[in-house]
Parts: structure tokens; C-alpha cells; sequence
């Protein structure tokens, strides 16, 4: 087969893809671009302007700023719960295959579910948390307004660390059992072996867990806008749901569709980041 | 016939993917309306307001006209979002429940719902405006054209008690004056029980605010929640009773509004203000509550805030003909009547409230005492198109004052700063 020959076969096996992501992503992508060079009315042409209003909108960069401290918080608390409970269950315990299973079904289950399950559970006067809590003489949360994005974290938590520890779980599967062995004979304790073998073993699983957890959570709408509406007051508003309330409240779809496309540039940026830090952890 | 080869074969695959995307890839970027069955006629309503009453009309009206009458029903905020994708790619229902008066307004403005003047001088027989309270239409009018026609006309502001607790503590009847219901608030208040319990969606702060002679808005002079004093007032005085006299619980931030009926219903709360909406979930969850409905209260003034919902027709409806006609039948007085008679739900009209049933009703006595109080709304802010953004920053700054205990002089200046620049 001549070399253009391969050429030619591979795209043809490419193009369904190709043509896939161009029209079912590049062109959309596109078209939010051009919409966000236009005025509200979506006539009026504002080239740039709208971008830069982003930057001297204090609800949109209040929305920015919670949502990095939400994504930190999730990224950390949650990968570090998914590997935990990766090394848990990757030991010979009875029931393992039980209990991953079990912590599995908070990520199967709807956001929409999961979000009006924890909003009845933690709200401070009918909610369930708070009737255990009294039933065991302990005073009752209101965390629901006294921490509302942390709250809103340990949702996010609890709902993905199920998969981040099947991620995990694939990627100890996959250290080969000789390195602890060799280990333990020169005298190396559990810890030792943890942070000598297990975790630099894991980079490429933890890259990925991050790269895909920080993506979802910049994105992160549905919790917030079920469990408190993006309140009390702003303090949930997280920048997917300022996107929201910006096109379907303000009837600004320029302008959000602006903010749309800036914050692809900005997980684009950080995911890259992390790739070239990846790389570099790899080298 | 020779076989094809099997490049051949993807050769012509390829071909045939590539024209399909071309041609899609040429179509315009903003979605052509779609095509809707012309047999299908689609109706966008209120969840809690699907009534067997309204049907029962929307049923025979389909039998009539031979149609599939496709009646979906949403929370308001997510009726709001759907319309608002609807208007934008064209593709509209034929009959939309407004949310409240000044809404069709807006979107009348914006050319995405139809002015409704023609229709009713050509249909006497409706009675519009005549046979309806004026309330109800003044709010839905702006310079000489009516976008929507009212379908409930309730108050927000009513005293919900709950008889048995005010009698244990007491009270034989119940509070008119502030003064009044925070001494009531007070001696309710014990174990698990609170003497009252706030909202946390901000419009059921207007009946307080309303109490002090506070407008909301005067879009003309782009001024907000004034005169000053009256609305720091008004809010020092909520948050009072949730952080100061703690006989109310924080509200808790959700998008459902909800959330003090509830407590009622669990016998968490001795009182709570709202509209007649509450009354139904009340007797239907809790019947063995005594439920008591008083009037509004009195504070500076005795005021209610107007609320209820109305019908408009989308601009690209496809037969606006045949969506005015269920008009005239969903809002016909019959069918008032038996709204009210299944939900207890207060209308509009002035042959409703002159009907012997509802004048013999002590709780649609009480209801239509607290509209006759109801504070004037301001057109000019609807008519702005800037009302849900307005309304956005005034439920931040609420929230913020009763839930997270900001400071109200702080927080209102902010608010009226952002409002007026919204403006």
C-alpha cells in the first residue's frame, strides 16, 4: 500500500469523528463566539466589548473567584477521598466488591436527585441531618447558610468520589506487585511504600482525575442551582450559573455568550497547565 | 450486478457523510423554527396551578377543535427559562401562563407576545376590561395596549395562624399591628416551635416593605425601595425577628418558596404571611390544624402585596385565534368559580367576587379584604425590560439581610446603587 494510499484510509476512518466534533462542537463554539460580539439585542455589533466587561463586572468576577475556591476544594478534598478509598478496597477485605459498588451509585444517580436529596437532608428545620443530630443531644447545622459553597463542595464530593476511586483503583491495579514486594525486603513501613511507590506510580491516574475534575467543576451548574439557587444572597453563584442568570434571566445572550467563551479559554489554559506539569512529572 | 468492493463501499460512505455535513454546515446558525404539528396545541402552565377545573376546559377544547391539546407544566423559574429559549429559536407555545402581572409586559415590548386589546373589544361577550377588577388590568397594561389577561388575582400578605398555638399562648384572636404580632411571635416561640417564620424568596418581603409605605421601584426616577427610612424600617425589623427576638428561623437559600407553609404544616411555626396559595397544601397536608387567616397587618400603613398570574399568546403562536378563544373559555367565570371552589383560589373578575358563594366564604372574605389593600405596581419598571435583572439584585440583598445578617442600611444603598445602574 503506497504511503498515500494510508493516508487516505486513515481519514477515512477520521472523518466521522472529525466531522462529529466540527459540527456538534467547533461550529457551536464558533457561533458563541460571533453572538458574543453582539449587543443584547443581537443586532447591535460591540466587536470585543462585551469580553471586556467581564473583566469590570463585579458579579462575574465575584462568580470567578468562588468558583476557583469551589474547584480547588473539590479537586483537593475529592481526589483525596477517591484515593483513600482506592487503597482501602484495593486490599483483600470481605465485602470489597460490595462496598465498591456501593460507592459508586452517588456518581450514577442524577445531580437533579442528588441535589434535592441533600437540599431535604440539610435543610436546619424538617431536614433528616438535624433530627439525628438532636437525637443524639448534639445541636442542630445551618450550613446551608453559614457555609453554603462548602457545603456544596462536600455534595460534589460525596456525589464523584466514587469514580475517582475507580480511577484510582485501575491505576494501583496496574503497579506491579514486585516494587512492594522488593520494598517490604528492604525494610520499607506501609507509609514508606505509599509515598515511594504508590503516589509517584499514580501521577498519570492523578493527572488525568485532575484534568477532568477541574473541567467539570468550572462547569459546575446544577448543584447550586438546585440546592440554594446560587444563594444566600451570591455566595453559591458559581460562574456556569452567573452564565445562566446573565442569558435566561437578563436576556443578555451577547453578553453570556462572551463569558461562555471566556471560560473555555480559561479551562482550556489550566488544563493545559496541568498537562505541561504532568509532562514535566513524567520526564 | 458486480459486488462492491469493500473501499468502494466506504469510498461512497465517505462521499455521502461528507455532502450530509456540508449541507448542515450551510444551514444558518440560529435554528429555523421548527415545524409544529398542526394538530398539537401547546399549552406552558404552573405546576400548582393544574387544576381539574382547568382540565376539564382544556380537554374539551381539544375535543372542539380536534386537537392534541399538549399541556406541560413547570416551576416558575423553569417556565421562565423555556420560554425564553422558545422566543429566541421561534418555536413558541400556542397559550403561556404568565407569572405575574407585568411579565407579558416585557416580553410584549420585546415583540415576543401579543398585545390583547383587539381581541377582547371584539369579544364583548368576555367582558374585558369591564367585569375586571382594575387592579388586575392596570398592572398588565403600558401605554394603551394589555399583553396579558389576568386568570388569579391573590394577595401576598395574609396571616396564616395556627388557632390552638395562639390560644395555648394566650391570644384569642389574632395580631393586626406589628407591635402585636411580635408579642404573639414571642410567647409562641418555645422548644421546637417558632412564633413566626420568614421566606427566603424576596417578594414575600413586600407586604412589610408595602406596611411602610416603601414603593419598590420608580423606574421613571430610577429610584428603589424608597423612602429610605421606611424601608430600613421595614427589613431592621425582619431581620429583628429572626436574629435579634429569634422567634423566626433563618430562611434557608432554595429556589423553592415554600419552606415556611412547611414548617406550619409540621406545627414548626405558629405564624407566617403569604398568599391564598398556601391555604390548599395546608388543609390538604395538615387537617387537623386549626388554620386561621387574618388580614394584613398594619404597620405604618394596612397594605398587601398584588400577585397572581395571567395568560398571554406568543407573537409566533400559530393560530392566536384559537389561543384567545381558550382564553375566554380557562377565564370564563364558571371556571373561576370552580377553581375556587377546588383550590380556594382568588380571581379576578367582579362577577366572581359578587357570586354568592364566594361573598358567603369567610376565608375569600378575608382574601378579598387584603386585595382591596394591595400597593400600586410600577408599569415603568416592566416596561423597562429590566425587571428580572432588578429583581435578580434585589433577592442577592435580601437574602443577604435576613440570612446572612448583613448590615440593611449597607445592603440597601448597594442595592438601589446596582438597581439604578442596571436601569
Amino acid at each position: 500500500m503506497t504511503r498515500r494510499r494510508q493516508a487516505l484510509t486513515a481519514w477515512l476512518f477520521l472523518t466521522p469523528a472529525v466531522l462529529f466534533f466540527a459540527l456538534l462542537f467547533f461550529l457551536p463554539i464558533g457561533n458563541q463566539l460571533l453572538t458574543g460580539l453582539y449587543d443584547s439585542d443581537g443586532v447591535s455589533f460591540v466587536g470585543f466589548g462585551n469580553f471586556t466587561r467581564a473583566f469590570g463586572d463585579p458579579e462575574v468576577l465575584h462568580s470567578f473567584l468562588i468558583t476557583l475556591v469551589y474547584a480547588a476544594g473539590t479537586l483537593v478534598v475529592g481526589t483525596a477521598a477517591g484515593l483513600g478509598l482506592a487503597v482501602i478496597l484495593n486490599q483483600a477485605l470481605p465485602g470489597r466488591t460490595l462496598f465498591r459498588s456501593v460507592l459508586l451509585i452517588p456518581y450514577l444517580t442524577s445531580v437533579s436527585i442528588v441535589g434535592l436529596l441533600w437540599r431535604n437532608i440539610l435543610d436546619p428545620q424538617v431536614g433528616i441531618l438535624n433530627r439525628l443530630l438532636e437525637a443524639a443531644g448534639l445541636p442542630g447545622q445551618t450550613w446551608l447558610s453559614t457555609h453554603p459553597l462548602a457545603t456544596i463542595v462536600g455534595i460534589t464530593v460525596w456525589s464523584g468520589a466514587g469514580y475517582t476511586m475507580v480511577l484510582f483503583l485501575a491505576g494501583l491495579q496496574g503497579i506491579p506487585g514486585l516494587y512492594y514486594e522488593a520494598a517490604r525486603i528492604d525494610g520499607a513501613g506501609p507509609w514508606r511504600r505509599f509515598f515511594a511507590i504508590t503516589l509517584p506510580l499514580l501521577t498519570p491516574t492523578t493527572l488525568f482525575v485532575s484534568i477532568i475534575g477541574l473541567i467539570s467543576t468550572l462547569q459546575q451548574f446544577a448543584l447550586p442551582y438546585i440546592v440554594t439557587g446560587g444563594g444566600p444572597g451570591n455566595a453559591t453563584s458559581l460562574y456556569a450559573h452567573r452564565l445562566f442568570i446573565v442569558a435566561f434571566n437578563d436576556n443578555d445572550f451577547g453578553y453570556a455568550s462572551a463569558l461562555s467563551v471566556l471560560l473555555l479559554l480559561v479551562v482550556l489554559t489550566l488544563s493545559l497547565v496541568q498537562l505541561r506539569i504532568g509532562d514535566r512529572a513524567n520526564a | 450486478m458486480p459486488p462492491i468492493a469493500r473501499r468502494s463501499f466506504l469510498q461512497l460512505g465517505l462521499g455521502v457523510t461528507v455532502l450530509g455535513a456540508v449541507g448542515t454546515g450551510c444551514s444558518p446558525a440560529t435554528p429555523a423554527a421548527k415545524k409544529q404539528d398542526p394538530r398539537t396545541f401547546t399549552i406552558y402552565w404552573n405546576a400548582g396551578h393544574g387544576y381539574q377545573a382547568y382540565k376539564e376546559v382544556i380537554d374539551q377544547f381539544g375535543k372542539d377543535h380536534d386537537l392534541q391539546m399538549n399541556w406541560q407544566k413547570f416551576q416558575w423559574p423553569d417556565l421562565t427559562t423555556k420560554l425564553t429559549a422558545d422566543f429566541r429559536s421561534g418555536n413558541v407555545p400556542d397559550l403561556v401562563e404568565e407569572v405575574s402581572a407585568g411579565t407579558g409586559t416585557q416580553y410584549g415590548l420585546a415583540g415576543n407576545v401579543l398585545a390583547l386589546d383587539e381581541f377582547a373589544s371584539a369579544d364583548k361577550a368576555f367582558g374585558f376590561p369591564g367585569d375586571f377588577l382594575d387592579q388586575a388590568v392596570v398592572a398588565r397594561q403600558y401605554e394603551g395596549k394589555t399583553y396579558s389577561i389576568p386568570l388569579h388575582l391573590t394577595a401576598n400578605g395574609l396571616l396564616f395562624y395556627n388557632k390552638a398555638m395562639l390560644s395555648a399562648a394566650g391570644f384569642d384572636k389574632p395580631p393586626s399591628n406589628w407591635d402585636e404580632f411580635l408579642e404573639v411571635a414571642k410567647a409562641t416561640t418555645k422548644d421546637k416551635v417558632s412564633g413566626c417564620s420568614l421566606n427566603s424568596d424576596p417578594s414575600y418581603a413586600a407586604p412589610y416593605y408595602n406596611q411602610q409605605k416603601v414603593d419598590f421601584s420608580d423606574a421613571g426616577a430610577k429610584q428603589f425601595m424608597m423612602p429610605a427610612d421606611g424601608a430600613l424600617r421595614s427589613l431592621q425589623w425582619m431581620q429583628d425577628l429572626i436574629f435579634t427576638h429569634k422567634v423566626s428561623p433563618a430562611p434557608v437559600a432554595t429556589t423553592d418558596y415554600s419552606g415556611p407553609q412547611k414548617l406550619f404544616s409540621a406545627k414548626r411555626a405558629a405564624m407566617f404571611v403569604s398568599g391564598p396559595w398556601d391555604i390548599g397544601p395546608i388543609r390538604q397536608g395538615s387537617p387537623d390544624i386549626d388554620l386561621g387567616l387574618a388580614v394584613p397587618l398594619t404597620g405604618a400603613v394596612q397594605s398587601a402585596a398584588m400577585a397572581g398570574s395571567g395568560l398571554m399568546i406568543p407573537a409566533k403562536a400559530r393560530d392566536p385565534k384559537l389561543s384567545w378563544e381558550l382564553i375566554t373559555k380557562l377565564a370564563a367565570v364558571k371556571v373561576e368559580l370552580a377553581a375556587t371552589k377546588e383550590a380556594g383560589m382568588s380571581m379576578p373578575r367582579k362577577s366572581w367576587a359578587a357570586d354568592p358563594a364566594v361573598a358567603a366564604d369567610p376565608s375569600l372574605g378575608t382574601i378579598a379584604k387584603a386585595l382591596a389593600v394591595v400597593a400600586k405596581q410600577d408599569v415603568a419598571l416592566s416596561a423597562s425590560g429590566k425587571a428580572a435583572q432588578v429583581n435578580e439584585l434585589w433577592k442577592k440583598a435580601y437574602q443577604q439581610m435576613v440570612i446572612q445578617h448583613a448590615p440593611v442600611e449597607q445592603t440597601l444603598a448597594d442595592f438601589r446603587k446596582q438597581a439604578g445602574a442596571a436601569l
